[in-house]
């Protein structure tokens, strides 16, 4: 527990040795999500409200995701590489140590950028979610789970890298996630729904949180922290595996 | 006294790992390692040889427990590295020489800290032995400064420095001199040596630079295609194997080669000369002093043979 | 005068490296056809709630412009204004002044070559996507002026990036303010929304911006609309920003040959 205390802090002070940048890569990102949110306001002002989204819940659709994607993305900014660390052999220096190794290579590093995620996704709720402490209370709960899931996916979808030997599969459930995830569940029918809320879990990351603010019902709420753990339990699971086909870049190098 | 495991650092039993590389139709095997076994007690300080491609990163990554083997057994310090890689890992130390320990951006100091935490050294013990490594390593006043600002010679000696910090009773080193220039790789050879015989650490050493072997072993394994083809001491492997040099001459004017024993003309043109030394039967001073006295020398240099000559005699000889 | 080959030569290893690596191009599709499910279906949900037309969009109208301004974004390298600026930046660029080519000519057709078969694999899928998820385009002779005008919006939408990574030329580590030019094309360009749907002002805002030549005119132009000014309009803003990206440059350079990399 020290041990991964220790790490984060150092990948803290290593995000922040270089101050100025830390600070402009956080307001650029903060700046590029406000894009999103003129485009939504836009978007209802035109168009009124779509099957029961409008210009207010979208926004609370918006801060959990982005605050969630910046957990995942920003914070265990190595969510998102295990893939590559998989197949360039990058993960000797954590399995030369004697710590748990996903724990430690998601803690390791930080990205400022992302980090500008979730210092918007906190500021938006707070200026355009109508915050109570309910409410918030429901919003610091539906992020941490929805950014467990995240996490969880990338990690999952990562690791298939293992046993594919490439990372395409990695790269594109990236993708699949952030993409999904920023539009509301209710605009998919059919099978691409099923497969929202299951497969691919995006309608968990954004949609199902943010009605969970609006209207807290405890079923869905079981729901988004059953389906969270399910998914980490097949991250850690996937991940170890993984490890005993890990091939440490030694297939080009010997 | 204790037994066996006592004294028997790692132990290696038909030891294979087998790559699958390429997809379907094109799918390959390459054996990495193959049939391997060996031995070796604690306190020793081993260079395990080979070049490039021939098994030695794939060999020391399964015995630190990064990888897992197709077949065979090994044990570390009475540890299966690939079951048991954390409780091992806290007891034997790694350097890569091309992947860091330290964090590009802050200073030695800061990632000593952590690794001190994650070996669970507590604040006292932590201090006592970075300020003791400091001295040993000769590298106290580098602990300060950001990484990214130390020259490589620096900077691999603070890595070395983080791979002992909890006192490994094993270090496995991987080409850790790989870059590093003629007076940096002396020094950490010295430095290497220093470890071995003041704290007691079993070292054990890759490389393909023949003169890691000569001034940090004392016992020499060579491996190629992933078996070992060769096990001695470094002295008997430098009697049999290592006892010529190569003396490449620049001369300021043509001039006639000279006639001396246990020395092989191997070129000689109008401003250079290569001449192959026997150091069994001549010494290489004596050699030099004899050059320069009767040469209208330029230049000189004194180099090793390259490690492929010496597998090949190894070959060689295994074929007499 | 002999006929240049370079700018040919040099677009055509772009493209053919691109089509090697196939691995990339599957996941560029991949995500491409990922964006345009989605967002198509956000718009066909909203035309449907407003009686079957935004701005003048109907729903087959809509997918087709979707279809369109997504593949004139997905096409481009998109770190390709942080490259160029760090290129600059790291003094790189100064090899390139000893060719005896263009340092930005060569730049950008090789950057149109690696782009233009990821615009033709995306802009057929996307035809077809459109075809099965909203029917045929509401008037198909329109598609033969929206594919020279996608060229011409990729064209305009490379040039205008070296023109900002230029300042990399000046400006030490700007390299994340450069990830915001990219955003101005989502809204002002057009990308997401119809400029038509955008409030008054913001659409007069657009008009009179380059963004609109880099998206917007093929997709409205695919989206069934004929109107050939577009295309006018686009080769004279690809005219104003090969001016704009060649005198940045030019000083760029001159300053590098000074002042040193």
């Amino acid at each position: 527990m020290r041990g991964l205390a220790a790490t984060f802090r150092n990948a803290l002070a290593e995000v922040r040795s270089n101050r100025a940048s830390f600070v402009s890569q956080i307001s650029v990102m903060v700046l590029n999500d406000i894009v999103w949110v003129f485009f939504w306001v836009l978007f209802f002002r035109r168009v009124g409200s779509v099957r029961g989204w409008d210009g207010r819940n979208i926004l609370l659709l918006l801060s959990v995701l982005t605050a969630a994607g910046g957990i995942a993305l920003g914070v265990l900014a190595n969510a998102r590489r295990i893939g590559t660390m998989a197949v360039d052999g990058q993960l000797d220096a954590v399995l030369a140590l004697p710590v748990p190794p996903l724990a430690h290579v998601l803690l390791r590093r930080v990205e400022a950028t992302n980090v500008g995620d979730l210092v918007f996704g906190v500021v938006l709720f707070l200026s355009a979610g109508s915050p109570t402490p309910a409410r918030a209370a429901v919003f610091v709960f539906a992020v941490a789970a929805a950014s467990v899931l995240l996490t969880a996916f990338l990690v999952l979808a990562g690791s298939l890298a293992f046993f594919a030997g490439r990372n395409e599969a990695g790269e594109l459930g990236f993708h699949a996630m952030i993409v999904l995830g920023a539009y509301p569940i209710d605009i998919f029918a059919g099978a691409a729904k099923v497969l929202l809320y299951t497969a691919v879990p995006a309608a968990f990351v954004s949609s199902v949180p943010a009605r969970l603010i609006e209207d807290f019902d405890a079923g869905s709420a079981a729901c988004l922290v059953a389906v969270a753990g399910v998914f980490a339990f097949a991250a850690s699971a996937s991940f170890t595996l993984g490890l005993r086909r890990y091939t440490s870049g030694s297939v080009w190098t010997r | 006294m204790f037994g066996h495991a006592c004294v028997v650092a790692i132990e290696v039993q038909d030891l294979s790992k087998v790559f699958e590389t390429g997809r379907r139709r094109h799918r390959r095997r390459v054996d990495a390692v193959d049939n391997l076994s060996f031995s070796v007690e604690r306190g020793e300080r081993v260079a395990y040889i080979g070049p490039n491609g021939a098994g030695k990163s794939t060999s020391i990554k399964i015995l630190t427990g990064i990888l897992h083997p197709t077949q065979g057994e090994a044990s570390v310090l009475g540890v299966v590295p690939w079951l048991d890689r954390r409780r091992l890992a806290a007891r034997i130390g790694t350097l890569f020489g091309q992947r860091s320990l330290l964090w590009f951006e802050l200073t030695p100091r800061q990632s000593y800290r952590m690794l001190a935490a994650i070996y669970g050294l507590d604040r006292r013990r932590e201090e006592a032995r970075i300020g003791e490594l400091g001295d040993l390593l000769e590298a106290g006043d580098l602990f300060d400064m950001p990484v990214r600002s130390l020259s490589l010679g620096q900077r691999m000696r603070c890595e070395l420095a983080a791979c002992m910090l909890h006192d490994p009773e094993v270090l496995f080193l991987d080409e850790p001199t790989i870059g590093l220039d003629l007076l940096a790789k002396q020094r950490f050879r010295e430095l290497l040596v220093r470890l071995n015989t003041e704290q007691g650490t079993t070292i054990f050493l890759t490389s393909h630079d023949v003169a890691d072997i000569e001034h940090v072993a004392l016992r020499a394994m060579v491996i190629n295609h992933g078996s070992l083809i060769y096990d001695n001491e470094v002295v008997a492997m430098r009697r049999a194997l290592l006892s010529t040099k190569l003396v490449e001459v620049g001369l300021s004017r043509p001039a006639p080669a000279p006639a001396l024993a246990g020395v092989t003309v191997l070129e000689h043109t109008e401003t250079t000369m290569k001449l192959v030394v026997d150091t069994v039967t001549t010494s290489i001073r004596h050699v030099l002093d004899d050059l320069l006295d009767g040469l209208p020398v330029a230049d000189i240099s004194v180099v090793d043979p390259p490690l492929e000559q010496v597998i090949a005699s190894i070959y060689g000889r295994s074929a007499v | 005068m002999t006929r240049r080959r370079w700018p040919g030569v040099t677009a055509r290893t772009a493209a053919l490296r691109v089509v090697a690596e196939r691995g990339g191009m599957g996941v560029t599709l991949v995500f491409y056809v990922l964006v345009v499910v989605v967002l198509a279906s956000l718009w066909r949900v909203a035309v449907g709630a407003n009686g079957g037309n935004v701005a003048g969009y109907g729903a087959a109208a809509i997918t087709w412009y979707v279809v369109t301004t997504e593949a004139t974004v997905i096409a481009l390298n998109n770190r390709l204004i942080a490259d160029t600026g760090r290129d600059i930046g790291s003094g790189a660029v100064a090899v390139e002044l000893l060719r005896p080519a263009s340092v930005l000519g060569v730049r950008v057709f090789s950057e149109l070559g690696r782009c233009l078969p990821r615009l033709v694999a995306c802009a057929v899928v996307g035809g077809v996507l459109a075809l099965v998820t909203a029917g045929a385009p509401p008037r198909p002779a329109t598609l033969a002026l929206a594919a020279p005008s996608l060229v011409l919006a990729v064209a305009c939408n490379i040039v205008a990036q070296h023109a900002f990574a230029a300042t990399a030329f000046w400006l030490r580590d700007a390299g994340s303010a450069w990830f915001l030019y990219q955003k101005l094309i989502f809204i002002l360009g057009g990308m997401l929304i119809p400029l038509e749907a955008l409030p008054g002002w913001l659409e007069r805002t657009a008009s009179l911006l380059p963004f609109r030549a880099m998206s917007y005119a093929p997709a409205r132009l695919a989206s069934g609309h004929l109107e050939p000014v577009l295309l006018v309009q686009q080769v004279g803003w690809l005219v104003v920003l090969v001016g704009l990206a060649g005198a940045a440059f030019r000083a760029g350079e001159r300053r590098l040959q000074v002042v040193g990399g």
